[in-house]
């Protein structure tokens, strides 16, 4: 009787592990914006402090701006325990001896997600700006 | 020759500590997959507080291989959290108690490593990056039950007779 008691404990317990894992990943599926299927036009804008804005605007078929920008070679990174990262954006290394990293902005507005779960959707507007400083 | 107690307190945090840190940097490369969990919990059931200064070891050891990111300031508090739960329930023998314990904060690593980010960037700072970095804790809290589980009983009773026989505890 008492170890029956013991195995609902541990079988409760585990599946209340579970429902918070489904419900976390939930979580996660609805609060990413959904990217829109087809073509679509984005435009990307290189910044470097002390150099002239560059701009692109890319037709793609892709859903996240990884996707978009490694299909036109315009980046490069490291997968770390975090995800991707980017190292490089058109020829530009990021020095890390300068503590020079590469942050993504979106209509100016800072982006606090992986550049792998950004989903694009057409007529978006993002900036790739060269930062100096962790 | 008799060797104090001290001696050997330093030679078990010694070991601990280097262990920790190797078995961290030899998996670094699979994404939240790890045993450093599963050792800080056998090691505070074994050998209780002296956890902690194995644990701040390999934190600061942590910090001098891979640099004192923002990510190190979590390391500072996330793995004597699980030390204190462990600490709680340390008369505990149970794989399946430690695989949920171990589980469960392989969930909400990405929680308790998104607290200081309020401070850095405000709320939606560590909200985004707790939401973002949910696929990765549901992967720590899989690994995490499932290693625990696997392997909770061998190493507790492997480091268990070692504790007794080599340090007379």
């Amino acid at each position: 009787m008492k170890e029956a008691k013991y195995w609902l404990k541990v079988f409760l317990a585990t599946l209340g592990l579970f429902a918070l894992t489904v419900l976390l990943l939930y979580l996660f599926l609805n609060k990413r914006n959904p990217s829109s299927p087809g073509v679509k036009e984005i435009t990307v804008q290189v910044i470097v402090p002390g150099e002239d804005v560059q701009e692109f605007v890319i037709t793609t078929e892709a859903y996240t701006l990884r996707q978009a920008l490694e299909e036109k070679d315009m980046i490069k990174g490291q997968t770390s325990t975090y995800g991707f990262y980017i190292t490089e954006v058109n020829g530009r290394k990021a020095d890390e001896s300068k503590q020079e990293w590469w942050c993504i902005t979106k209509d100016g507005e800072e982006i606090f997600t992986g550049i792998d779960l950004i989903n694009i959707q057409d007529k978006d507007k993002y900036e790739l700006t060269l930062m100096e400083g962790y | 020759m008799k060797i104090s107690s001290k001696t050997k307190d330093i030679v078990i945090v010694g070991i601990m500590s280097a262990l920790l840190l190797t078995v961290q940097v030899a998996l670094s490369f699979l994404p939240n997959i790890e045993l450093v969990s599963l050792l800080i919990i056998i090691s505070t059931i074994v050998f209780g507080w002296k956890t902690l200064s194995i644990i701040y070891i390999f934190v600061f050891a942590e910090g001098l291989i891979f640099g004192f990111g923002s990510w190190w300031i979590c390391y500072l508090y996330v793995w004597t959290v699980l030390m204190l739960i462990t600490m709680i329930f340390r008369k505990n023998r149970s794989s399946f108690f430690w695989a949920l314990v171990a589980g469960a904060f392989g969930l909400g690593f990405g929680a308790l490593c998104s607290i200081p980010y309020i401070f850095i960037g405000g709320l939606p700072m560590a909200l985004a990056g707790f939401i973002n970095g949910i696929p990765f804790d549901v992967t720590h809290c899989i690994a995490n039950y499932i290693i625990t589980l696997v392997l909770f009983k061998p190493l507790y009773n492997l480091l268990d007779w070692i504790n007794r026989k080599e340090f007379g505890k």
